[in-house]
């Protein structure tokens, strides 16, 4: 679909170019004989990804459409946290009234506070809010309702709180995100090898071996005699 | 020589759904009639004259739900018919109009394939599905699915609920349209994330695709590269797409579709001629648009272009066919030295790719398989089901998360142009989840409106929409159709909610977002 929507999109910008290529062209006739300065060809970059920014991007639309169409905000607290690529992460949030309102009864005026974000890093831990392998606390504003976290971090976890930060250090958080993990950025170093068999093969060598699931493939492999296509069974199994 | 290897050739179908009842010139509706014309027939014409022939191939074709549901869709037909009569009107004076010119060959070339087109599209009963699955049916090709309609999946994983529905649905349309339940599926833009093969094994779905490095940044290091399928912690296999023969294909620098002879796609009488003369066949509201009709060819960089030459053109897509085979030979007698069993070459392409920005490139297809069939036998075409029935036992590890769009990950999708969707998208799809909890047994109207709620999120939750507006161009269309389809179904929820379910707009938007007649809201409920 990229495919055709692009070749429209880049012919209307095609379309356009020209007609303004043409009143340059125009325009530099009149003025003199300085040579009409080419314009670049606006075939795509076609590469493996053809969804590359063709044009700058333009104005967001939330700016060209009215705001009120979709609702604003749902009355549900709800923090919600996306790995967008190995170093970025996404979360978006709302803070009900209602839990504005405990939140100031328990803990002072929500003035003498200010919003932040704390990024914690929660890989290979259950997460219990004290635990975390470390985290960063970034400042927001009271306007914000989402933002774009840059983590550095590729193959890690990651959970986020949305708090108040007080001026002695306290940080009280209001909601508590998801866990997500950014996806890895480069080959893993890990080398053991695991093997599967599935369906009819396996089917045999179930009755051979008396192996009750089909999918329990250490079984399988730790039988060094089938293991396939020589591979030497390694010391260790990967944990999934 | 013998075999050294295999070559799976994968063709990604898809278009949003876009079907406007209330307007018969929707410009985006055009999306799908310049398609047909231009890919989907001329694939199908390769298919016909190859079984004709009694050529052998293997082929794999993802058609997304949209597309399937646009295919059988009668209106869509009708409508297709039309626009199809028009452009036949036009070829007929096209051809006179360019008598004695350089450009008469090509108007005879595209007077003969729209009557092609519409000798191809009536005999199907202007139903392409009936086309697709003979081919399927006769074993010359694999037909998969797709996502209900195209969900970016990793980025609607919040409600696992939704992305099972959207698989679900597809599944459910795959087996109605084609007879049987698809093998394996395309992933919508190739992204994954852990655990989204969980809920293709629940759908019993063989395998999916992933960009390269999905495959080569998994959790352990795959032996073979993207040589050979992997298998998840479930059992299902990916396949890892090869960058090298795709990126002969898709680069307009480097790649064949750029090359000199072929024909220029933003030359089209749509915006050369007179007005007057191709009113008629522009937007009514006379709003120059392409007719399909292009004289040129690429020629160079600059805006200097010379006359296309059909036979030039049709010599050098055998060429590069040609070309691409060699290159997949040399690739696979250097792999299958280095591997202890036969690889086998992944190479995914947008379907649309094929003849409608590539206009030469269905016949390149063909000569490609020709070519691989009788001219040499190191490469052979393949599946890959076929490929798993024969290798059946494969490494094990978890691929990254990924996808094929810009950088490689999720950004395209989730960036500063289109985040906003995410948390109203996620919003309807959880109270989609507790809708067909709190109504188990929904009959009637409410019934009704709670098919339709789950049709609303469905369409609101395509990637085309987050992907338009990450180009900066053309986004109020992709905007008005998240807003409209995210509003239709909040009004729905709280019709439902208050026992107050309004029929009269119930049933206009039954008949306007029409899709997946078998819907059955009941596919939302959470597992106990």
């Amino acid at each position: 679909m990229e495919m055709f929507f692009l070749s429209w999109a880049i012919g209307i910008i095609a379309v356009v170019s020209i007609a303004l290529l043409w009143i340059r062209k125009i325009r530099l006739k009149t003025m003199g004989s300085s040579p009409v300065e080419e314009i670049k060809p606006l075939i795509p970059d076609l590469k493996e990804e053809f969804s590359s920014e063709l044009t700058p991007s333009g104005p967001f639309p939330e700016d060209q459409l009215p705001k009120e169409e979709l609702p604003h905000s749902y009355g549900i607290d709800r923090l919600v946290l996306l790995a967008r690529d190995p170093y970025w992460l996404y979360a978006y949030w709302e803070v009900t009234a209602t839990k504005i309102a405990e939140f100031t009864s328990t803990h002072s005026a929500w003035e003498t506070s200010w919003p932040a974000l704390r990024v914690y890093d929660v890989t290979g831990i259950a997460f219990n809010g004290e635990n975390a392998n470390k985290y960063i606390d970034i400042g927001i504003n009271d306007q914000a309702d989402n933002w774009h976290i840059n983590t550095g971090e590729p193959d890690r976890a990651f959970c986020v709180d949305l708090g108040r930060q007080f001026p002695d250090g306290r940080f009280i958080t209001l909601l508590r995100s998801n866990t997500v993990t950014t996806p890895r950025a480069s080959l893993s170093d890990r080398e053991d090898e695991e093997w599967m068999w599935i369906e009819g093969i396996y089917r045999s060598i179930r009755h051979q071996y008396g192996i009750s699931s089909p999918l329990f493939a250490e079984e399988v492999a730790e039988r060094a005699g089938i293991i396939p296509l020589g591979v030497s069974s390694p010391g260790h199994w990967p944990e999934y | 020589m013998g075999k050294k290897g295999y070559l799976a050739m994968v063709l990604h179908a898809h278009l949003p759904y876009i079907r406007h009842p209330e307007n018969e010139f929707f410009l985006e509706e055009r999306w799908l009639y310049e398609a047909i014309t231009e890919t989907y027939i001329p694939l199908i014409d390769i298919f016909e004259r190859l079984e004709k022939e009694g050529v052998d191939f293997a082929l794999t074709i993802s058609l997304s739900p949209p597309l399937v549901s646009m295919f059988a869709d009668s209106l869509l037909q009708q409508r297709y018919l039309n626009h199809l009569n028009k452009q036949i009107e036009l070829a007929d004076k096209e051809v006179e109009r360019t008598s004695f010119t350089p450009f008469y060959e090509t108007a005879l070339v595209y007077r003969e394939r729209l009557y092609q087109s519409r000798r191809i599209f009536l005999e199907y009963d202007c139903n392409l599905v009936n086309a697709f699955k003979k081919y399927q049916d006769s074993g010359k090709i694999e037909i998969i699915t797709c996502a209900a309609t195209h969900g970016f999946l990793p980025l609607l994983m919040t409600e696992p609920e939704a992305v099972r529905a959207q698989i679900n649905i597809a599944v459910d349309l795959h087996k109605r349209s084609f007879g049987r339940n698809p093998a394996g599926i395309w992933l919508p833009e190739c992204a994954y994330t852990a655990g989204l093969d969980n809920i293709l094994k629940e759908f019993n779905l063989r395998f999916f695709f992933l960009d390269t490095h999905g495959v080569m940044f998994a959790s352990c290091r795959p032996r073979y590269g993207v040589f050979a399928p992997v298998y998840c912690p479930s059992g299902v296999a990916a396949f890892g797409r090869d960058p090298e023969s795709s990126k002969q294909v898709w680069s307009a620098k480097e790649g064949y579709p750029g090359d000199h002879d072929y024909r220029e796609f933003y030359r089209d009488i749509g915006f050369d001629l007179d007005y007057d003369y191709v009113k008629p066949y522009i937007h009514p509201d006379g709003i120059r648009i392409n007719t399909g009709f292009k004289y040129y060819r690429i020629t160079g960089n600059s805006h200097h272009k010379e006359p296309y030459n059909p036979k030039q053109a049709l010599k050098k897509a055998s060429l590069h066919a040609g070309n691409f085979m060699f290159n997949r030979e040399l690739q696979l007698k250097h792999l299958s030295s280095l591997m202890d069993r036969l690889p086998i070459i992944v190479t995914p392409y947008d379907a649309e790719l094929f003849g409608h920005w590539w206009f030469e490139g269905p016949q390149w297809l063909e000569y490609l398989i020709r070519k691989i069939r009788y001219d040499q036998d190191t490469v052979e075409l393949t599946t890959p089901s076929k490929y798993l029935d024969e290798f059946p036992c494969n490494q094990v590890v978890t691929p990254c998360a990924s996808s094929w769009g810009n950088k490689g990950y999720n950004e395209v999708w989730l960036c500063r142009a289109n985040d906003w969707i995410y948390r109203h998208l996620h919003l309807a799809a959880a109270r989609m989840v507790d809708l067909a909890n709190s109504y188990p047994e929904a009959s009637g109207l409410r019934y009704r409106a709670l098919n339709q709620s789950a049709r609303e999120l469905m369409l609101a939750q395509s990637s085309d929409w987050a992907f338009i507006m990450s180009t900066g161009t053309m986004v109020d269309y992709a905007v008005k159709r998240t807003k409209t389809h995210l509003k239709n179904f909040l009004r729905l929820y709280d019709e439902i909610k208050n026992n107050y379910i309004s029929e009269g707009w119930l049933k206009t938007l039954e008949e306007k977002d029409n899709l997946f007649s078998s819907m059955d809201y009941s596919i939302y409920r959470s597992k106990s």
